[in-house]
């Protein structure tokens, strides 16, 4: 008969913030991070990058090249604001997916996209990134932004959005990075570690997962890594474009 | 990324103004999904403009192709900007069009036909009563102020033209010209009548 704890040690092992988990775990721990912060998400955006995750998000779509009667997937969505404005730039004759793997943040982005009247070719779906549940060559662009590193396979998560793309379709992954400048990286790190999870604190009274953010920065490919990992799930023509310092940058590929 | 703040800014205030016209988001609305570059030549700068039902969204860089290309030094691109008659500067020798100039002169026509309702706007800020009397107040004072530039300008000219005799005046001009303009046609008949008989052929002897 085998061993139930032998099993569990022999499972691979990733990394949630800076801990070592079992694989299987890492999804539910993050999922219980979001449901976390799912209510207090877009305020706790705002506050914590001081309004600019809207600047990295307004370059993402300007280097989408998204046009009207396109099809997008909008990856970890979250509470919609590149759906808003990709379905604007779509129009009736397009379509967007806005998928999630937590239910609790598909909820806000659904109810705030609705709020706001943002329907008819949005579509909205609970779907694992790794295992996207949509046809070959069914997307002119997939966009995964600030989730890329909540994923526990990223090269299946890559090869997978390389299936859902038609060829000559475009990914775009937009990410916390490396910052180049080591002045910056100094003055970041005392940032992340002391003023985020302080904030998280007073505002969701959640410090821990506002920890475990600033660890998964941490521990997430830098630009050459993550462009290189984009490259060998076969995307052409990678490139990335540095924000704010290098604090977060864009990569784009193409299916060829 | 500072362009990318400084359009985003830029953005928000002129669709807080364009929704202050109940006729332009409508007919921005009909331009949905139609991309403007607008690309000045000194300095190098270019834009993207992509109209839609929310507004005007402003974009340093669009990786899709643009529907019409407004090509134009920066002087007219202010004289657009700035000019009530739109139409009449794109038809300038500098400015040049390409794609479908009929989407530009669509959205030049409703940024020409804007009426901004800023009493409304006020009166979300002030509530109905106040925003009433300040306007009324203001209208008067504005009313008084084109006045009064209006009676300085014509005394100015009064004076220049007629007391001081240091202009000639605006019809005293338009007399001159007239004559001068006529004196012109008689020297070119007179001048067309001299080259007729210079060429006319010698009877012979």
């Amino acid at each position: 008969m085998s061993d139930p704890r032998k099993a569990h040690e022999q499972e691979p092992t990733t990394h949630f913030g800076f801990q070592d988990v079992p694989e299987s775990q890492k999804a539910e721990k993050v999922a219980e991070v979001f449901h976390s912060v799912a209510a207090k998400y877009d305020l706790m955006n705002d506050v914590l990058s001081g309004g600019l995750h809207r600047l990295w998000k307004r370059f993402t779509i300007e280097l989408s090249g998204v046009r009207p009667g396109n099809r997008v997937l909008d990856i970890a969505g979250g509470t919609g604001d590149l759906t808003r404005k990709f379905s604007s730039i779509v129009g009736p004759t397009g379509e967007v997916v806005l998928a999630d793997i937590n239910d609790s943040m598909l909820k806000v982005g659904r109810d705030r996209l609705l709020d706001k009247g943002v329907a008819g070719n949005v579509q909205f779906v609970q779907a694992d990134a790794e295992k996207l549940p949509f046809p070959d060559n069914h997307f002119d662009v997939v966009t995964i932004a600030f989730g890329l590193r909540n994923v526990t396979h990223k090269e299946d998560a890559l090869r997978s959005m390389l299936r859902v793309l038609k060829p000559g379709g475009r990914l775009l992954v937009l990410e916390f990075s490396k910052p180049g400048n080591p002045l910056l990286a100094k003055v970041y790190d005392t940032y992340s570690f002391s003023f985020m999870p302080l904030a998280g604190k007073l505002i969701t009274n959640d410090s821990e997962s506002y920890r475990y953010l600033a660890e998964s920065i941490r521990m997430h490919p830098d630009q050459e890594t993550l462009k290189a990992m984009m490259v060998d799930a076969g995307f052409e023509r990678v490139t990335y474009h540095n924000m704010t310092g290098g604090i977060v940058a864009l990569h784009r590929g193409i299916k060829p | 990324m500072l362009i990318t703040g400084l359009l985003a800014g830029v953005e928000t205030g002129l669709n807080r103004v364009l929704s202050l016209d109940g006729t332009a988001l409508p007919r921005l609305q009909a331009l949905s999904g139609k991309v403007i570059a607008v690309r000045c030549q000194s300095p190098a700068v270019e834009l993207f403009l992509l109209p839609s039902g929310d507004g005007l969204q402003l974009a340093a860089q669009w990786h899709a192709e643009a529907d019409c290309t407004l090509n134009a030094p920066a002087s007219s691109l202010a004289r657009l900007a700035l000019s009530r008659d739109k139409t009449a500067v794109l038809h300038r020798p500098e400015v040049s069009l390409d794609g479908d100039s009929a989407v530009l002169l669509q959205l030049a026509g409703i940024l020409q036909d804007l009426e901004l309702d800023w009493e409304y706007e006020l009166s979300r800020w002030l509530g109905p009563v106040a925003s009433t009397l300040l306007a009324g107040h203001l209208r008067v004072r504005v009313g008084l102020a084109a006045g009064a530039a209006s009676s300085l300008r014509q005394d100015l000219a009064d004076y220049l033209s007629e007391e001081s005799r240091t202009l000639v005046g605006q019809r005293e001009a338009d007399a001159r010209f007239a004559e001068l303009d006529q004196l012109k046609l008689a020297l070119d008949r007179l001048e067309a009548r001299i080259e007729r008989l210079s060429q006319r052929p010698k009877p012979d002897a």
